[in-house]
């Protein structure tokens, strides 16, 4: 019969394993490659002494005793960041590559399901080199086990991945459900299929960074939203995002003292807009003078840089910010801005943070290979999720707001609360050249100079049309105010609007244009 | 008004006893004021640690200077970046949940959403 004194003694020395993962050796090998290991992670990442380890000891459904270690290849459980509470999971690579077993799937799946329960963010890293083939279809059925739960905790409580080594085939997918995905550019990668079929297909060499490392996801197929270089910055990125957002779809992202401000003005601003309308600017300019100091944290920054979105704060309470970027296509909005943008805008709505938008946008990018892609569909998706908002909405058109764009960018039918224009605004069906062929065709055919009088069509077309003044006369515009008053006005305004409320009809979901 | 001695006298005896007693408490809260102050060794004792620390402070370089404020700006920025307890003005969040309009508006706004149990 065992003493009190030898179970206690198991007991140490289980857990004693438990915390050396795959061993000494797999660890050095980890540290080698540049990685850290699970539980030095989550050191980094929770505030010290307040993480409580849940199914340390749970260890794989196999006969072979050599690999039944503790934890299984995943540390679960709660913790603090900042004094919040949150429940984490990290992959660890040192215990079989950390590929993913049914009973890690188990482990993840009981902190997904507490922390939807308990409403509180649930934030993985992930460093899995893919399903325990041993398995066999019990792994396959353990990725569904955590999909679904990503789905169910989606807009009900922040989702965070970061990947910081291996995510390869369906273990893509989890992150891809989750609400923001961070990579370590060293060493994460995420695919469907690696080099290795890529180059049996089509015969293409390939590395797995170019395959599917952060340039890519963050650049080119927008599936990443930050990256950082490492995986200790990886971890400082996922504690900023954090500070944005609420603990979940009830509560409010904690509002910090404010250190800037309220009244600021900016007379820098009234010469923002160059005078020639052919010229660029740069919308981050805007950005860092309107918020609070050194707040803006960019979403997708590399990604579909004709449009800007990320998250600040005014007077310490955190927004979402999107924007046109007139430096990049001239702000024209394409497949991948309106994506960009749709999924922000929903983002914000689900954890309700107000949205600020800043247009100037000339219209959707016209091209062959927009229209056979499915910009139509695309650009819907912004209509639809800034229609579909019910959080404060603020819009401020700098410049060009033309045709279809400028009903897409938060405007007054979308149930924008408030318009804002400044006297550089030029909101019309479009731009001024093209009206004036149509709409003038007879006149200019039968004149004797066409060209003078097209000039003079033209010039008549902007005083009427190309000034903030019309659309405020209907009634789109709720003010015209002077740039350098951008700040104090959006702040007034959140005040006055932050107990909004407002209800959509009761339906089991829409159909998002997708 | 038929003896105005007495009455005097009765005034005379109430003012006494009332400015008897103020005088007493005078005098306890003197002495007690006397008891309070600190004593004269640990005030001079305070002033030699003042000067170390100055000392301490003039004997670090104008590298070491200039790190430390970099270093406690750095810090400075990382708290209010990650909204850290110090530099939230409420907690967890902000004080919204606190309005009925709010609570009640939210609610509203998630049972279409909420599955059945």
């Amino acid at each position: 019969m065992e003493t009190p004194e030898s179970q206690l003694e198991t007991l140490r020395r289980l857990r004693e394993r438990a915390l050396q993962g795959g061993g000494q050796e797999r660890i050095a090998q980890q540290h080698a490659r540049g990685k850290l290991t699970a539980r030095e992670r989550l050191g980094l990442l929770l505030d010290p002494g307040s993480f409580q380890e849940i199914g340390a000891l749970a260890t794989s459904i196999t006969e072979d005793e050599g690999q039944r270690i503790p934890g299984d290849g995943t540390v679960t459980g709660f913790g603090k960041i900042n004094g919040r509470r949150v429940a984490v999971f990290a992959q660890d690579f040192t215990v079989m590559g950390g590929s993913f077993s049914a009973v890690q799937a188990n482990k993840i799946c009981r902190m997904q399901d507490l922390a939807i329960e308990s409403g509180i963010p649930i934030i993985g890293l992930n460093d899995s080199g893919g399903a325990r083939i041993q398995e066999g279809v019990r792994s396959l059925a353990a990725y569904g086990e955590v999909f679904v739960r990503n789905v169910l905790a989606s807009g009900v409580v922040p989702q965070i991945s970061a990947i910081l080594g291996p995510c390869a085939g369906g273990a893509v997918y989890s992150p891809a459900l989750t609400d923001f995905v961070i990579m370590s550019e060293s060493t994460g990668y995420m695919f469907l299929t690696g080099p290795d079929v890529i180059k049996a297909v089509s015969g293409r060499d390939i590395s797995t960074q170019e395959l599917g490392g952060a340039a890519v996801h963050c650049a080119r197929s927008g599936v990443a939203h930050l990256s950082a270089p490492d995986d200790q910055a990886v971890i400082e990125l996922i504690k900023r995002l954090l500070s944005y957002l609420p603990q979940n779809n009830n509560e409010d992202p904690p509002q910090i003292m404010p250190y800037d401000r309220a009244d600021r003005q900016e007379p820098a601003l009234n010469a923002l807009v160059p005078a020639d309308e052919r010229q660029g600017y740069d919308i981050h300019t805007l950005i860092d003078l309107v918020f609070d100091y050194d707040s803006f944290l960019e979403i997708q920054p590399l990604f579909a840089q004709n449009a800007v979105v990320g998250f600040a704060r005014l007077d310490g309470y955190a927004v979402g910010v999107v924007a046109n970027q007139p430096a990049m296509m001239a702000g024209a909005l394409d497949i991948d801005a309106s994506d960009k943008i749709a999924r922000f805008v929903r983002i914000c709505d689900a954890f309700n943070i107000p949205v600020i938008t800043f247009v100037d946008t000339p219209g959707f990018l016209p091209g062959i290979e927009q229209e056979y892609g499915g910009v139509i569909r695309h650009g819907a998706k912004i209509i639809y999720a800034y229609s579909e908002a019910t959080v404060p909405k603020i819009s401020v058109v700098l410049r060009k707001a033309i045709g279809g764009a400028y009903v897409a960018m938060s405007s007054k039918q979308l149930r924008c609360d408030l318009n804002f224009a400044w006297p550089s605004a030029q909101i019309a069906v479009m731009g001024a050249e093209g009206a004036v062929r149509i709409l003038q065709r007879d006149e200019l055919r039968a004149a004797a100079d066409p060209g003078k009088l097209m000039e003079q069509f033209v010039a008549e077309y902007r005083r009427k049309f190309f000034n903030p003044y019309h659309a405020a006369d209907l009634g789109q515009i709720d003010e015209v105010i002077e740039p350098a008053e951008t700040r104090p006005r959006l702040i007034r305004a959140l005040e006055i609007l932050r107990t909004k409320v407002q209800q959509n009809p009761p339906r089991k979901h829409g159909l998002y244009p997708s | 008004m038929e003896n105005p001695g007495f009455g005097l006298m009765m005034t005379a005896l109430g003012m006494g006893l009332v400015f008897g007693v103020l005088a007493l408490l005078w005098g306890m809260l003197t002495l007690l004021t006397r008891f309070d102050r600190p004593e004269a060794s640990s005030v001079n004792e305070s002033v030699p640690a003042d000067e170390s620390a100055s000392t301490a402070t003039e004997q670090l370089t104008a590298e070491e200077l200039a790190a430390i404020a970099v270093a406690v700006s750095f810090h400075a920025t990382m708290l209010r970046r990650e909204a850290a307890p110090a530099v939230r003005s409420y907690w967890p969040g902000s004080l919204l949940f606190a309005s009925r309009w709010v609570a009640a508006g939210r609610a509203r706004q998630n049972q279409s959403w909420q599955r059945r149990r």
